[in-house]
């Protein structure tokens, strides 16, 4: 039985059309994974190299246990955005005549066959042998390594829980932020000692062998609480509920102005709030406007007189990057309706123009939301403003462009973290010209004249590509009308 | 009204469709019957431009729909959910076509009273999202959204299916009203031989992508059709 699910799974992810048709992807993608899980790996390896001589740290034991919880916390974050719910397969199984609960069992345990998993047991195995074991015996480095991953993988379970449960409400991202400000509360700001607080336990966890035992009950006991809650709620009403109407017979009064286009616009903002993949993406730009606060505060890139040339690269992105995240899967977001544009006259000239009048508007909010920057000086305003012209007179033009290279179907109802569906070899060669359009513009400017020559340069020619607008927007029109039979057919998946 | 001219459609060796030439004349409810995969949808969608035909032509009022688009403003279609904006509710995707057609909002309360019955009250001001309907609300939506704007002719592939029997009766009454009242065009594709054979002046039977019979005769339809298909 068994093994018949594990088949059908492999099944599933080679025949995928997604898999068939993103080959290469999927191989970059699996290499990407290891590639990360080896830096990890590394990094356990030289854990105790960097907190001695690097950080000058006399006891690294002592360090790590205090500093444990800030990694069980960032790892709460991390499992709560990249963690995939197993309950989407369940509908599959559940007219069969197969038991509830090992359809359940089976789900659960699968999905703790992830990268995830790894994690800790790579950054920490090396240091229990290397440190903890040679410090206090072979069998203390054992328990003290098990309850780290036994406290990670309870993560697991509750998070499958948890997800499930709070997902898109209120209340998950209250809690997801609350974690988020109970760490920096305590290493930021001093408040209470997280750390220090909880050190005694993971200390302990080296000695004896009770907080082992403790935290294995809490391993299995969330186990249990997950298995229970999907036991209880494996009814299809309770998977994929209903939604709420969101903006209800509703419009964005700006955009009416614009005639169809403009009515098309307003279509597409509806698109993206009533879509779980859109409203993460949404979400996201939202979060890249703090980009700045990393770089433009950080010693490593103050210059000596101007700028960092960094800082035009984080310029385009804090003005451009829901530009550049939505765009780049262009049409894929109508490829389920597709052909409701294609039926109507002149429905493809104006949804075009309706996205790119979208993408306008929120890089112009953007924009203005990252004024305050100026706090930082006068020069972080310029490099926006610059940038921003560019990103909409040019950048703007590749991005579309280039997404019209055969675009692929997607489902909007999932989430977007690691969900590379509609992803195609386009989306990766995207961001050669998308990162280096500035520079190429910028640079020669900067360097033989000066930095604010470069800035000029980037908005005259941002300037201009908004003033021949209709001629750059009329390329990517006339691309869709050219491949339409292509597009259609493979919205509609038939290819 | 259409002329189709030499159609076909091939996907590597497979001809899906070979059409030699079919002509629709204005105001004929036209059926289109056949087995599974004998190509209904794919002339359809040739129909529609949403497929590209492998060799010849289909001319609406004369116009290629392959190279203009005029015609489109004239023909109503519904196909299947990709016709659809399946994350609107029905009101807001009946208020989204009125923009699009530029009809006023009187023409279309007119429009949406002549279905009030066929709607059931299961459509209209329902906080639901079409993607959320069930089957046969669904195709409520598209067929009425496939009548808007005065169309001269209506595309509709299987839209008795997953209809309730009372709202397969009233879609057939009014099919044939609005070809009585307002000459339209009907081109309808069904499995369902009782329903074409009761509304349509004409059923072609398509079989492996050929028209192997073009039945005129109201008498002789329903024989001929149950003789085909074994019924």
């Amino acid at each position: 039985m068994v093994f018949d699910f594990i088949r059908l799974e492999l099944l599933k992810s080679i025949r995928s059309t997604a898999f068939a048709k993103s080959a290469l992807v999927a191989v970059f993608l699996g290499f990407l994974a290891i590639l990360l899980l080896a830096y990890v790996f590394l990094l356990g390896f030289v854990l105790k190299e960097i907190i001695i001589k690097i950080l000058e740290v006399v006891d690294a034991i002592d360090f790590v246990n205090s500093n444990l919880i800030y990694f069980f916390l960032f790892e709460f974050m991390y499992r709560y955005f990249i963690q995939k719910l197993p309950v989407i397969e369940l509908e599959k199984f559940l007219h069969l005549p197969i038991s509830k609960s090992k359809i359940i069992h089976f789900l659960l345990i699968r999905s703790f066959v992830s990268p995830l998993t790894l994690i800790s047991l790579l950054l920490f195995a090396p240091f229990a042998f290397q440190e903890v074991a040679l410090k206090f015996g072979k069998s203390s480095g054992v328990m003290w390594l098990c309850s780290i991953l036994l406290t990670s993988w309870s993560l697991h379970w509750l998070m499958l829980w948890f997800k499930q449960k709070f997902e898109d409400s209120l209340i998950g991202i209250a809690i997801v932020f609350g974690v988020m400000l109970l760490g920096v509360g305590s290493s930021y700001y001093g408040w209470y000692n997280l750390g220090n607080i909880l050190k005694p336990l993971f200390e302990l966890a080296s000695i004896s062998p009770i907080p082992l035992i403790v935290l294995l009950l809490i391993f299995f006991g969330l186990y249990f609480m997950a298995y229970q809650y999907y036991f209880q709620n494996a009814y299809l009403e309770d998977l994929g509920e209903e939604e709420t109407i969101r903006f209800a017979n509703q419009s964005l009064g700006v955009f009416s102005r614009f005639g169809m286009a403009g009515e098309l616009a307003d279509l597409e903002w509806k698109l993206i709030i009533r879509h779980k993949k859109s409203r993460t993406f949404l979400m996201l730009s939202g979060f890249f406007l703090l980009y700045g606060l990393i770089f433009y505060t950080n010693p490593a890139y103050q210059a000596e007189e101007g700028f960092s040339h960094m800082f035009i690269f984080v310029g385009s992105f804090i003005t451009g990057i829901f530009m550049i995240q939505y765009g780049q899967l262009f049409l894929s977001w109508n490829s389920g309706n597709f052909d409701f544009f294609l039926r109507n006259r002149e429905g493809v000239n104006a949804l075009i123009k309706g996205k790119y009048l979208l993408l306008i508007g929120i890089s112009c909010m953007c924009f203005i939301l990252s004024v305050p920057y100026a706090y930082f000086g006068w020069d972080f305003l310029l490099i926006h403003l610059a940038t921003f012209l560019f990103n909409m007179g040019v950048v703007i033009h590749l991005v579309v462009y280039i997404s019209l290279w055969k675009p692929k179907p997607m489902d909007l109802n999932k989430g977007a973290m690691f969900n590379y569906e509609g992803v195609g070899i386009a989306q990766f060669f995207m961001i050669i010209p998308m990162m280096g359009a500035p520079y190429l513009v910028y640079l020669p400017f900067a360097l033989f004249i000066n930095q604010y020559a470069g800035l000029l340069a980037l908005g005259i020619l941002g300037i201009t590509g908004i003033l021949v607008f209709p001629k750059l927007s009329a390329l990517s029109i006339n691309r869709v009308m050219q491949n339409r039979y292509e597009i259609s057919s493979s919205f509609r998946q038939e290819l | 009204m259409i002329t189709v001219q030499g159609l076909k459609k091939q996907y590597k060796d497979a001809v899906v469709l070979d059409v030699e030439s079919l002509e629709i004349p204005r105001s004929e409810c036209f059926g289109l019957v056949g087995n599974n995969g004998a190509g209904k949808t794919t002339l359809f969608r040739i129909m529609l431009d949403l497929v590209r035909a492998s060799a010849g032509q289909v001319l609406i009022n004369g116009e290629d729909v392959s190279k203009g688009e005029a015609w489109k403003a004239k023909v109503g279609a519904y196909l299947d959910e990709h016709m659809l904006l399946s994350y609107l509710t029905p009101d807001e995707y009946f208020a989204t076509l009125r923009k699009i057609y530029g009809l006023s909002e009187e023409d279309l309360k007119l429009h949406l009273a002549k279905f009030t019955e066929f709607f059931n009250d299961e459509i209209l001001s329902k906080k639901k999202y079409i993607r959320d309907l069930s089957k046969g609300n669904v195709k409520k939506v598209g067929i009425a959204a496939a009548m808007m704007g005065n169309p001269e002719v209506v595309l509709l592939d299987e839209p008795f299916e997953n209809l309730d029997p009372s709202s397969q009766n009233r879609l057939k009454k009014f099919i044939l009203r609005e070809k009585e009242t307002s000459q339209v065009t009907f081109l309808i594709s069904s499995h369902d031989l009782n329903h074409v054979t009761e509304i349509c002046d004409r059923i072609v039977l398509l079989e492996k992508g050929k028209t192997i019979k073009d039945l005129k005769e109201k008498e002789l339809m329903r024989g001929e059709l149950n003789e085909y298909f074994g019924t």
